[in-house]
């Protein structure tokens, strides 16, 4: 959203309760807006983390029932009750992200509808504390002691609230945090590969869907002056879940416009009430069935290209520099080696890895090979961090990595593609780049920047296409993964790798299944790469390339190493060949 | 005190029963196509409000039972036909890895107004299936237990040995599984597995159907019992870990008697203790009793 | 010459009432729980029932106003019963308001009325304290015809403790169900007795076996019955050799309840009332009421004070003579004549009561032979 659209907005919350003469409009307005913030909540955590909730009313009670109970049977004031009930929020987020950690899709629904269920229970059931489904009574309004005036007032705090929120929200989609859930979404190996902490992301989420839909809890709870524990059921969690489908799951303005259309509906069919919830479920299956991409979508299809123009901010990748100044611009260049020290790895019996032993050079091209079975992946995948050996230890350089989680070995410097390529299928293929460049991006005033420069990441963009310059794809930056033929696609998770800024990268076969031109050009952006410095480790099959490219070979055989060397020695070396069965010429 | 807790126990292994035979639909269809349908329990409802009025019209059981089998064989056939494979066709984008939940709730919704505007909002009682009058009991080793109870439990075992046969003998319970393990593989194989998607969800919704014509004579039915069917019948299916129907039946059991049980002991939040077991089962083996985690490898 | 004068001042007093006529057009909202779980469903659908019965005597008997129902559903949900009065004070221009079924969605709403300065009539909520919160206003907005828990207690208790050595107490754990056993411990101890046994379960709950078992245990006599579930703990019965007498608020004078447990089972139980069906009145308006509204139609005494306060307010709109909220809040509490079929007086209310029944018109009602009649 270009800036000066969020001004408008300011002036529309302003200026919209003096002209608007009937208060019932008023009432439903304070309804949208803080409504609104509970399903962008929603939508980060659904939309961008991918993590499924069912049980969102039971944030929203917890925040309701700390400032009501607080302001109600303690005297807080407002301005403090609100806080404390955001604080009690956030931890009722923690508690239930900690268990999202150890569940995924519909375990973890489940978990969150038990949530829900478990909250409305407890409130409907301790009535010392909570008045039960008598409620609350008297609870202080958000009025400012002017009853004439105190509709509006509330409208005011709750319309720039939401105000405030969705600009957040706009921050978060259009920066790498949006980016960075998005990655965790789709593959976590993927995350933790590019040094992302993937439990602390996820649980993060939670707490911040929590701490939104606890807000808007606590202004439902001093809009009335009464809350009881009807209001916090299934049905509630469920409406939160239309309102974010309705409006586009994972547009950042699908949440208020969402809501408004699922107000408005609920307003219009109020003398409907024998129907209403076959209106309801009709909505959701016409929403579902027919316009998936919600009512941003139809709206983004319909709007006129001037008006998307005016509003949206589209940000540009400026020229891009020589890879070698990429690289210059970041810290010493001094190369570092790869060493594995007895490395033993099995599954359940059966030993993949034995005992291995591999050093690699500083700064050259070490081809790890054997055949099919023989455990390479294995060890590449020991090195990176995703599975933990039995034994025996890894050094990058002269830091042990053993004990490390994956991300953190990124984060030191290693990098590594994915057989079965691991790209961010929901993002262009630019912003897959960008991923890889997370852990050199700076990570305060990051909203600041942002908020007065659109294109707030000019330098990273920059960057990103200087890597797709180099690898002859910079035409495909605004391309989405699964429109790319696989050739490009390994390119671009070779791309990604790269704006890593390695110090060492891991290959999981990096020209499996591509035409021979293709793999020419990666050997010679590999051979680039040595030169800039990078140690290399890389898995294949293709021996041409290998004896071309290597510097030293490693073999392994049913998890043992049974040849090391260079490559002339490793070609003549008879255990070699009859590993291969006699295959003196491998073809892939 | 003996016979009151064998009398809990009874009760116990008989909504217990229930609960598995919903939770093998939900298991069923889930282990096929990793979707399955949160109006379960709604299904469940249906099977029980028309095995009720064709009861009462004086429909002999059997009859009555056949025909609200083939009315929610063709919910089933619906269900997966018309909102569940549409959604395939819009791929991995935003949620929709997860529409299918908002898509089966909102058939729900739709059942339950449907089931208001048929039968009303208040409740109602189902005629006994077995027995003649709704208090017919029977006295086993000086306990009085229902006969209804005892023959729901009976019942319910035949079905579900049934089941097992079905899953683990038949050619057709293996081609499930190898959809279930790989669709392209499995289709490579000449297995039809667009039908075994099909008949997946129509058995699914056969099981909730089956659930609801012997859930109705023990307790009273209104449009709203559906959702508190599905929650514990996706408990109960959680604790099988989805994969395992032993564990689905072992589970189903367990919970049934032991929310019988807490409700003796503690009957203001009885119920919860179930539910809260379970989130908390799932924390410490979020994949059920008997499978393995499944490593993130790829 | 005297019969000119008395038939121009006839023609001018008919011109001047027909003028009246002519300029009445009044809004009464009606928020009543219609959807939901079936104990509101039945209750808020049958008083409704009474209110639509009282709008259609009312047209037909050539009624000088035309009222006009607008009629929402709250769901039993507080947020929407706010919602809705809002949106009738605000966007439908209301005069008057009635409803609704959950006592706390009452005490959310009735604030806004109170302070807007549109009468309500409420009900069928029970709650004892909805009037009390507000009769020491100036002027009070809030009356309520409908039955309130504690007149029920009290008389269920006063008769329970002489007829029986040892009471039980079933309820539910919801609001409604905690409050009530409030009252019942604390009406007991005023009168010197105590419990012997109490057991509580939740609103959904499938099956009260265990509770029941634990009453038996105890040798509960007469189990008070206060779970929405009223036909659940006749259920566990047969199997437990257990047959206390029952006694509950006026839900277990239903006829569903009758429907489901059967004439043998609820034979003998007690409940509150206000409806004597061998009262003439009483009879001729369930005959109408069954010939109007079928099947449909299952509860007596919650038809017949909703259709006492429907003829309530849409007098007191006609006394009233205008749709000033201010003029029909008046012109209710000081109305006089009404002709209720419910025990409802004719005189309901004053300055300092705002119930329409009162202590003394609340009764003891029994099944008999599948009827529902006074309990002497």
């Amino acid at each position: 959203m270009k800036r000066y659209v969020y001004i408008l907005m300011a002036i529309a919350i302003g200026v919209f309760p003096l002209v608007v003469e009937n208060t019932f409009y008023i009432y439903l307005a304070q309804t949208v807006a803080f409504t609104s913030i509970a399903v962008i909540g929603l939508n980060i955590l659904l939309g961008l983390s991918g993590q499924m909730s069912l049980g969102q009313a039971g944030f929203y009670a917890v925040g309701a029932y700390a400032s009501a109970i607080l302001a109600t049977n303690y005297g807080w004031p407002l301005y403090a009750a609100i806080p404390f009930a955001l604080i009690v929020s956030g931890i009722a987020g923690t508690l239930v992200g900690l268990v999202a950690l150890r569940t995924r899709g519909l375990y973890l629904a489940m978990a969150t509808l038990a949530f829900g269920f478990i909250v409305e229970i407890l409130s409907q059931r301790w009535v010392d504390l909570t008045g039960g489904t008598m409620g609350l009574m008297g609870v202080p309004t958000l009025d400012f002691g002017n009853f004439r005036m105190g509709p509006i007032y509330f409208f005011w705090v709750a319309g720039f609230t939401w105000l405030f929120v969705q600009i957040g929200s706009d921050y978060v989609f259009s920066s790498r945090w949006g980016r960075s859930l998005l990655a965790i979404k789709d593959s976590e190996s993927f995350a933790q590969t590019v040094g992302l902490n993937v439990p602390i992301w996820r649980t993060g989420v939670f707490v911040l869907s929590a701490v939104l839909t606890g807000l808007a809890g606590t202004f439902f709870a001093h809009q009335n002056g009464f809350i009881s524990s009807d209001a916090f059921s299934i049905q509630l969690s469920i409406a939160l879940l239309v309102a974010v489908v309705i409006g586009g799951l994972g547009r950042s303005y699908g949440p208020v416009l969402g809501t408004l259309i699922l107000l408005a509906i609920d307003e219009g069919t109020a003398s409907l009430h024998d129907v209403s919830l076959m209106i309801y479920g009709g909505i959701l299956l016409f929403v579902l069935l027919g316009f998936p991409e919600g009512a941003i979508g139809l709206v983004r299809k319909l709007m006129p290209s001037i008006l998307s123009r005016a509003l949206m901010a589209v940000p540009s990748s400026p020229a891009a520099a020589p890879l070698e100044e990429v690289f210059s611009q970041n810290r010493r260049r001094e190369s570092v080696g790869l060493s594995i020290e007895a490395i033993s790895k099995s599954y359940s019996g059966i030993l993949a890895a034995q005992n291995v032993n591999l050093s690699v050079a500083p700064g050259t091209i070490h081809a790890l090979i054997g055949p099919n079975g023989a455990g390479k992946s294995t060890v590449i995948n020991v090195i990176a961090g995703l599975y933990g050996a039995d034994s025996g230890r890894i050094r990058l350089g002269e830091t042990y990595l053993t004990k490390l989680p994956a991300h953190k070995r990124a984060r030191l410097g290693l990098a590594r593609t994915f057989q079965n390529l691991q790209l961010i299928g929901s993002l262009p293929v630019l912003d897959n780049v960008l991923l890889g460049m997370e852990r050199n991006v700076p990570r305060a005033g990051g909203f600041w920047r942002w908020l007065v420069d659109t294109n707030h990441e000019r330098i990273a963009r920059g960057q990103a296409m200087s890597i797709l310059q180099f690898l002859g794809i910079e035409e495909l930056a605004g391309h989405y993964p699964a429109d790319l033929s696989y050739g490009h696609r390994k390119l671009v998770e070779l791309a990604r790798a790269v704006a890593q800024q390695p110090k060492v990268m891991l290959l999981d076969e990096p020209v499996a299944g591509i035409n021979t031109h293709e793999v020419k050009e990666i050997g010679e952006a590999i051979l680039k790469l040595r030169e800039l410095g990078i140690t290399v480790l890389l898995v294949e099959h293709n021996m041409d390339f290998v004896m071309r490219i290597s510097d030293h070979i490693t073999v392994l055989d049913y998890g043992l190493v049974i040849a090391d060397g260079d490559p002339a020695e490793v070609r003549a070396n008879p255990k070699v060949i009859e590993a291969y069965l006699g295959v003196e010429e491998e073809t892939t | 005190m003996l016979d009151t807790y064998l009398q809990i126990l009874v009760s116990g292994l008989a909504m217990g029963a229930i609960y598995t035979l919903t939770a093998k639909g939900l298991f069923i269809a889930h282990l096929a196509t990793h979707k399955l349908n949160f109006g379960q329990g709604d299904f469940l409802m249906v099977g029980a409000f028309l095995s009720m009025s064709l009861i009462i019209a004086g429909i002999p059981v059997l009859l009555a039972a056949l025909l609200v089998l083939i009315a929610l064989g063709l919910l089933g056939w619906g269900l997966e036909r018309l909102v569940i494979r549409p959604l395939d066709r819009f791929g991995i984008s935003g949620g929709s890895t997860y529409s299918w939940i908002l898509t089966t709730a909102g058939v729900a919704l739709i059942l339950q107004n449907i089931a208001e505007l048929v039968w009303g909002k208040s409740s109602h009682y189902s005629p006994p299936l077995f027995s003649e009058g709704r208090d017919n009991v029977i006295e086993i080793a000086g306990i009085n237990m229902f006969v209804e109870e005892i023959l729901v439990i009976g019942f319910a075992a035949v079905v579900v040995a049934f089941f097992y046969y079905m899953l683990f003998r038949t050619r057709w319970g293996r081609a499930v599984y190898t959809v279930a393990f790989n669709p392209e593989a499995a289709m490579l194989l000449g297995i039809n597995v667009r039908r075994t998607v099909v008949l997946v969800f129509v058995l699914a919704s056969l099981l909730a159907g089956i659930s609801g014509i012997l859930v109705g004579p023990l307790i009273t039915i209104h449009p709203h019992i559906g959702l508190m069917f599905t929650i514990k019948a996706l408990a109960v299916a959680a604790i099988g870990g989805f994969s395992n129907p032993l564990g689905i039946l072992i589970g189903g059991v367990l919970f049934g008697v032991a929310e019988a049980f807490s409700n003796y002991y503690d009957s203001a939040f009885g119920d919860l203790y179930p539910l809260i077991f379970v989130l908390v089962f799932l924390v410490f083996r979020p994949s059920g009793l008997f499978s393995e985690a499944q490593a993130d490898v790829r | 010459m005297k019969s000119i004068v008395k038939s121009i001042a006839i023609g001018v007093a008919t011109v001047l009432g027909s003028a009246q006529v002519l300029a009445m057009d009044v809004k009464v909202g009606v928020i009543q729980g219609l959807s939901g779980p079936p104990a509101i469903v039945d209750f808020g659908e049958s008083y409704l029932q009474g209110i639509r019965m009282a709008l259609k005597e009312y047209k037909a008997a050539g009624g000088a106003v035309d009222v006009e129902l607008i009629v929402y559903d709250d769901e039993a949900n507080p947020q929407r019963a706010v919602s809705y009065a809002q949106r009738l004070i605000q966007s439908d221009n209301v005069s008057a308001v009635m409803g609704t079924v959950s006592s706390g969605n009452v005490m959310a709403f009735a604030p806004i009325l109170q302070r807007a300065g549109i009468p309500l009539i409420a009900g069928p909520s029970i709650a004892t304290g909805i009037t009390a919160e507000f009769i020491d206003e100036d002027p009070s907005y809030i009356f309520r015809c409908s039955m309130v828990e504690k007149f029920q207690i009290d008389k269920m208790l006063d008769w329970g403790i002489e007829n029986f050595d040892k009471i039980g107490l079933l309820h539910s754990t919801t609001g409604y169900g905690s409050f009530a056993a409030d009252e019942i411990q604390k009406g007991m101890k005023e009168r010197g007795e105590e419990l012997v046994e109490i057991q509580a379960a939740a609103p959904g709950i499938n099956d009260l076996t265990p509770q029941m078992i634990r009453l038996r245990d105890a040798g509960a006599g007469l189990v008070l019955n206060f779970h929405e579930s009223f036909e659940l703990p006749y259920r566990a019965l047969p199997r437990i050799d257990y047959k206390p007498t029952f006694a509950g608020n006026w839900g277990l004078s239903s006829q569903k309840v009758i429907d489901i447990v059967g004439q043998d089972a609820i034979e003998g139980t007690v409940m509150g009332q206000a409806l004597d069906l061998s009262d003439p009145e009483a009879a001729a308006f369930d005959e109408r009421m069954r010939a109007e509204f079928g099947d449909a139609y299952r509860w007596p005494v919650l038809a017949a004070l909703g259709y006492d306060s429907g003829r309530i307010m849409f007098q007191a709109i006609e006394n009233a003579g205008s749709d000033d909220p201010e003029a029909i809040r008046d012109a209710i509490e000081s109305i006089q004549d009404v002709e209720a079929v419910s025990s409802t007086p004719a005189e309901p209310f004053s300055a300092d009561d705002h119930e329409c029944l009162d202590a003394e018109h609340v009764f003891l009602g029994v099944w008999r032979d599948g009827r529902v009649v006074r309990l002497e």
